[in-house]
């Protein structure tokens, strides 16, 4: 029994952070509508800045989210404001998973050649240290992560519903050539929502340095792992991205404990596809599979 | 009395708590110009997406040529004669006039022959030769809605359920759309046509099924229908003057 | 609806036939194997092309089908000798590969190809992940180990020279699929799948059947590839075939010569490989840099690739009504 209480936190644990690294995968397909395949690279950028704060400065990543989300917003405004726009205005919506495809490429490319292929680690001054809840144990690290994840989360749900902001976003996400009639500039706020997405996804990076080893390379299974989180859960909210997060933590640390931990991919993957299937209505919405 | 090559029992459709039609029956006599109209949102096209197969039904019947339809698939109703020519017409833009018809000829029935035969006839029929060898994203919209029927004719179905043909057109397009239809009944198809100008409907219908919010209001010739005081308060409004016959 | 070969066309067909065949011994071993891994990946490129562009079903995860088709034909030829040496040694065991990712793909076919786009994209990258793993993972599959395909290299011939010819030969035979298939019902069939689905099963097409057909037969002939592959490697492990990188080039190579046409798979294996592989070969570390900058290029400027932009051929997509 405690075996599967201490694997069960141990996957509501990394399901909190898997939730905050898919929320801005998932706001982006919510209110702008595309697929946005360099998120994963953000993810890993964060991480990467991370390490250098930690390593150069002896800034704790959890203090370091702030500023490496501000960075990462300015670029995510940028790219979005730039390339991401010309790749839709040019030619269509599905150029930009092309775009962001290409995109990947280059600024994974790029991280390579600045920090080496190696795999990383941060290991903060408490990284040793554990917990101890009854019978079950959880690193303080870990419990550090999940809490850094559950507050921006928080954070962002909060903005969402309660800021003018947030209201002008779901606005958008839900219909915009009427809310830029009402007067919303739509392209400024899809630049802010971009930024807004990947300073989550470089402030969820830098927690989960942390917590696992990363390298450039893992930017795919990143992005991979928000495309889950949204297909479980939900598009376009917080909420569904926690719900989604959450549940893929558990199947993540269940497979790993009782079928194996080298299948956990696998066990992802067959969770994706038999979601995909059996969608229930609504949660998906018609997105890309338009009918008469 | 000819047979009725459609006909439908108790047809009902509902989405989580919507009841988009309720208990809707119809007979569409064969070689007929059968009509359908409708307040929006009383359900029309989803009648029609039942029929052809995009939606399931959650009860009741609908059978083709006597046979039920059960949960055939799409393309198997249409190789059992049955064709539809769409609201928003989606040409293949990548292709002529002629070719996107040819596409329908060529897979519209399982024993198709002579692509090429079938193709031109159908573009006659809905006046279109002139236009066979016209990319298909340089068309008027009155250029493609005879496409549509030009493809769907191809597939060389009995029966055609046309939803808005004349949808957009101005009246001498409309004008040319009615003769289309009507060529198209000459060639033995019958067609069932979805439509709000009720000057083309009342034109050329025999007969006309009225919907609202779901439900059967009435059925009948498009003299009855017109003079009919349900429909009137439902859809066509009072007329100013009792000869006209209807705002739509 | 079918036109009768153009023949200018075949005759520059048969002076390319030509040039392929003795190449060789005017190049040297580096250009030959740069040429080699040309044919190759213009052959998996053209394999992919046959359900990403003929009917719109972008798989992210084609490379699956390369690892499928080189581990069944090791596997195969550990197991069961190849019977003989030389090329003849290759026959069974690359058609064990063949039929065994065209085999896969026949199972995942029905339930795979109900997603559309990003889904079906997605989706097919999963799948890919999951092959990898497990092969890496289940001793039995010896992905982690390793397995061993003997050499097939008749004697007296170099073996880039004999992998030279093996893939040129691949790639006439998938362009001669791909052109086939262009000229026939199922080539109509598959365009009209990717223009419009839902219309195309109004207008009887058994979309169902003819969209499993195309995934198969793009499967059965990268599984082919991929087993010819394993034979020019002789010794490998999961990696060294289920790799991410391969599955990605397809996808480029497509996009960038144009997709859906015949030629732009090759075209755009030949300009990007000229680039990687004969500018660049001093700058490993920037070749996944400037092909996705190439991606990029390519998207914003010309959005159907080389052959659409150079031709009068039609957009790549119909434009989405409704800004973004």
């Amino acid at each position: 029994m405690d075996l599967f209480l201490q694997t069960a936190l141990n996957g509501l644990v990394l399901g909190g952070i898997f939730s905050l690294a898919a929320v801005g995968f998932s706001l982006i397909f919510g209110v702008i509508g595309i697929v946005n395949l360099t998120h994963g690279v953000f993810v890993v950028a964060g991480a990467y800045l991370a390490l250098v704060l930690h390593d150069s400065f002896g800034i704790d990543p959890l203090i370091g989210v702030l500023p490496i989300g501000a960075v990462l917003f300015a670029v995510g405004y940028a790219y979005q404001r730039t390339i991401i726009h010309w790749a839709v205005s040019r030619a269509s919506v599905e150029a930009s998973l092309v775009v962001t495809f290409g995109m990947a490429m280059v600024f994974r490319n790029l991280l390579q050649l600045w920090f080496g292929p190696d795999v990383q680690a941060i290991t903060p001054s408490y990284g040793f240290q554990s917990v101890a809840i009854g019978e079950i144990r959880i690193d303080v690290v870990r419990l550090a992560a999940l809490g850094a994840s559950m507050v921006i989360l928080l954070a962002l749900a909060l903005m969402l519903a309660r800021t003018h902001f947030g209201r002008a976003m779901r606005a958008v996400a839900q219909q915009p050539l009427a809310a830029s009639l009402c007067g919303l500039d739509v392209r400024r706020i899809f630049g802010l929502t971009f930024g807004m997405s990947a300073a989550l996804a470089g402030a969820s990076g830098a927690i989960i340095g942390i917590v696992q080893p990363f390298s450039a390379a893992t930017e795919v299974a990143w992005t991979l792992n928000a495309f889950v989180v949204v297909v479980l859960g939900g598009i376009g909210s917080p909420a569904g991205a926690l719900i989604g997060g959450l549940l893929l933590g558990l199947i993540n640390a269940f497979t790993a404990q009782y079928v194996g931990p080298a299948l956990t991919q696998a066990m992802m993957f067959l969770v994706l596809v038999g979601m995909l299937l059996l969608r229930p209505q609504g949660i998906l919405g018609a997105a890309y599979g338009e009918t008469r | 009395m000819s047979e009725a090559i459609l006909s439908g029992r108790g047809v009902t459709k509902r989405f989580q708590g919507v009841t988009a039609i309720e208990d809707v029956d119809f007979d569409i006599p064969e070689g007929a110009i059968f009509g359908l109209i409708g307040p929006n949102g009383a359900g029309k096209s989803t009648l029609f997406n039942l029929i052809t197969g995009y939606l399931p039904l959650t009860s009741g019947e609908i059978r083709f040529r006597g046979e039920p339809l059960g949960a055939m698939p799409i393309f198997r109703r249409n190789q059992a004669g049955m064709a539809r020519a769409f609201q928003i017409a989606k040409p293949f833009r990548a292709l002529s006039v002629r070719q996107n018809v040819a596409v329908g000829a060529m897979f519209g029935r399982p024993d198709a022959h002579d692509v090429e035969a079938t193709a031109a006839e159908a573009m006659r029929i809905a006046g279109i030769e002139a236009l066979a060898d016209r990319r298909a994203d340089a068309l008027t919209v009155g250029e493609l809605r005879k496409l549509e029927i030009a493809r769907a004719v191809a597939t060389r179905p009995v029966l055609l359920l046309a939803d808005e043909p004349c949808a957009g057109l101005n009246p001498s397009e409309t004008a040319e759309m009615v003769r289309c239809l009507r060529s198209v009944r000459e060639t033995g198809v019958t067609v069932w046509l979805v439509e709000h100008d009720m000057k083309a409907v009342t034109s050329i219908c025999d007969r006309i099924l009225v919907i609202d919010a779901g439900r059967k209001l009435a059925e009948g010739s498009p003299a009855e229908i017109v003079a009919d005081p349900a429909v009137i308060e439902a859809y066509l409004g009072a007329p100013l003057d009792a000869a006209e016959g209807g705002a739509g | 609806m079918t036109r009768p070969a153009h023949p200018l066309a075949v005759f520059a067909a048969l002076v390319a036939a030509v040039a392929v065949a003795l190449a060789p011994e005017a190049l040297g071993p580096f250009h030959i194997r740069v040429l080699q891994f040309f044919f190759f990946s213009a052959a998996l490129a053209t394999a992919w092309n046959l359900l990403g562009g003929y009917a719109g079903y972008w798989s992210f995860g084609h490379m699956a089908f390369i690892g499928i088709g080189a581990f069944a034909a090791a596997h195969y030829a550990m197991a069961f000798g190849g019977g003989g040496a030389g090329p003849a040694s290759m026959i069974a065991p690359v058609a064990v590969g063949a039929l065994s990712a065209g085999g896969v793909a026949l199972v995942i076919a029905y339930p795979l190809l109900r997603l559309r786009g990003i889904y079906f994209a997605i989706a097919m990258l999963g799948v890919s992940q999951i092959a990898a793993e497990l092969t890496n993972n289940v001793g039995a599959l010896k992905g982690g180990i390793g397995v061993f395909l003997p050499s097939p290299t008749p004697a007296g011939m170099p073996p880039e020279r004999f992998f030279y010819y093996l893939f040129a030969v691949l790639l006439g035979l998938c362009l001669l699929i791909a052109w086939a298939i262009r000229r026939t019902r199922f080539g109509y069939a598959l365009l009209a799948i990717r223009e419009d689905e839902d219309t195309a099963m109004m207008l009887g097409v058994a979309t169902e059947r003819w969209k499993i057909a195309a995934f198969v037969l793009s499967a059965t002939l990268t599984g082919t590839a991929g087993a010819i592959y394993g034979y020019s490697l002789g010794y490998f492990t999961t990696y060294s075939v289920f790799r991410l990188d391969f599955s990605l080039n397809m996808i480029v190579f497509c996009l960038i010569g144009g997709i859906g046409t015949l030629w732009g798979p090759t075209i755009g294996a030949a300009l990007l490989l000229f680039l990687t592989q004969v500018l660049l070969s001093r700058f490993l570390d920037v070749h996944l840099m400037i092909t996705g900058a190439l991606v990029v290029a390519t998207v914003l400027l010309m959005p159907g690739g080389i052959l659409r932009a150079v031709g009068e051929l039609p957009r790549l997509r119909p434009k989405r009504e409704g800004g973004t």
